[in-house]
């Protein structure tokens, strides 16, 4: 059961406050629904730096948290683009779990779409979603769906939270 | 342990950049609302900066978005968090090209695919 959970929103403009954070809330109120009791910490947004985001994500996990959330940060479009971000929180991931389940989703263009990482640091269950909201709450309630079916198959997991993400593009 | 799975997502879009707005303070999803609703497709905004807004919209063709310039303009105008001007246009507008998902370029160590591909070209 996810007692204590922690949101970790990643942007440089959300950091400087170009653009506010709807996702926080939204992810919140999913986790709350897994467990009311649930103690819940929004960190501050992270710049797009992939120290900076792994200390932080290394930090929680020796607090000894139950979840990881990391928001932001999937997919590969800055290197195509100056107007988009850097992606850091799926290299991150990378870097830091032993146990790991990802699903890179890649456009018909060959660019990396998105890649979805969920896996396990110590006791502490570590995963990330797409910034934009509606690709963030099909990923996040996918994850709630298939937690609550079996919270020990990261596998399936990380297989329903991608396939929820995949069902975003394209349609309204 | 660790299982990694690779998914092609066959889906049109075109990528849409508007240069010369001011961004302070966006609701991204009051937004995209916005948008859907003048271009009837989803409009997914996926980079914004304090003078540009990127975005994907899936379902329209390049001509048809430049078409609307005038009034995809005026739509975003209605967001919060930001102002137009006189310089604010369309400053970039195209459809993604598939590549052959058969013939992989070599892998480059944190490189996309997208990257790998463009080589070749």
């Amino acid at each position: 059961m996810i007692s204590r959970a922690v949101i970790i929103p990643t942007g440089d403009e959300l950091k400087s406050g170009i653009i506010l954070d709807t996702d926080s809330p939204m992810i919140m109120q999913v986790l709350l629904n897994i467990n009311g009791n649930c103690n819940i910490i929004r960190n501050e947004p992270l710049i797009d730096n992939e120290d900076i985001i792994t200390n932080c994500i290394k930090r929680y996990i020796e607090k000894e948290v139950d979840l990881i959330v990391l928001i932001g940060g999937s997919g590969g479009g800055h290197r195509y683009s100056s107007t988009l971000g850097k992606d850091f929180t799926h290299s991150s991931l990378d870097l830091l779990l032993d146990v790991k389940y990802s699903t890179e989703l890649y456009g018909k263009n060959g660019h990396l779409w998105s890649k979805l990482i969920c896996g396990i640091k110590n006791k502490t269950i570590i995963l990330n979603v797409p910034g934009p909201y509606k690709e963030a709450k099909a990923a996040i309630e996918a994850f709630k769906n298939a937690y609550i079916e079996d919270s020990n198959n990261l596998q399936i997991i990380n297989a329903k939270m991608s396939e929820a993400v995949k069902m975003q593009y394209g349609s309204i | 342990m660790q299982n990694d799975t690779k998914v092609i997502v066959q889906v049109d879009k075109t990528v849409v950049k508007i240069e010369g707005v001011n961004v302070k303070g966006l609701n991204i999803q009051q937004l995209e609302e916005l948008l859907q609703d003048k271009l009837k497709s989803m409009t997914r905004v996926i980079g914004v900066t304090g003078n540009s807004i990127e975005m994907d919209v899936y379902g329209i063709e390049e001509g048809d978005v430049l078409r609307e310039e005038n009034g995809i303009i005026k739509i975003i105008a209605l967001a919060e968090g930001i102002s137009v001007s006189d310089v604010t246009k369309l400053s970039s507008v195209k459809k993604i090209k598939s590549v052959d998902i058969n013939s992989i370029p070599e892998y480059v160590e944190n490189g996309c695919r997208g990257e790998r591909w463009n080589l070749i070209d």
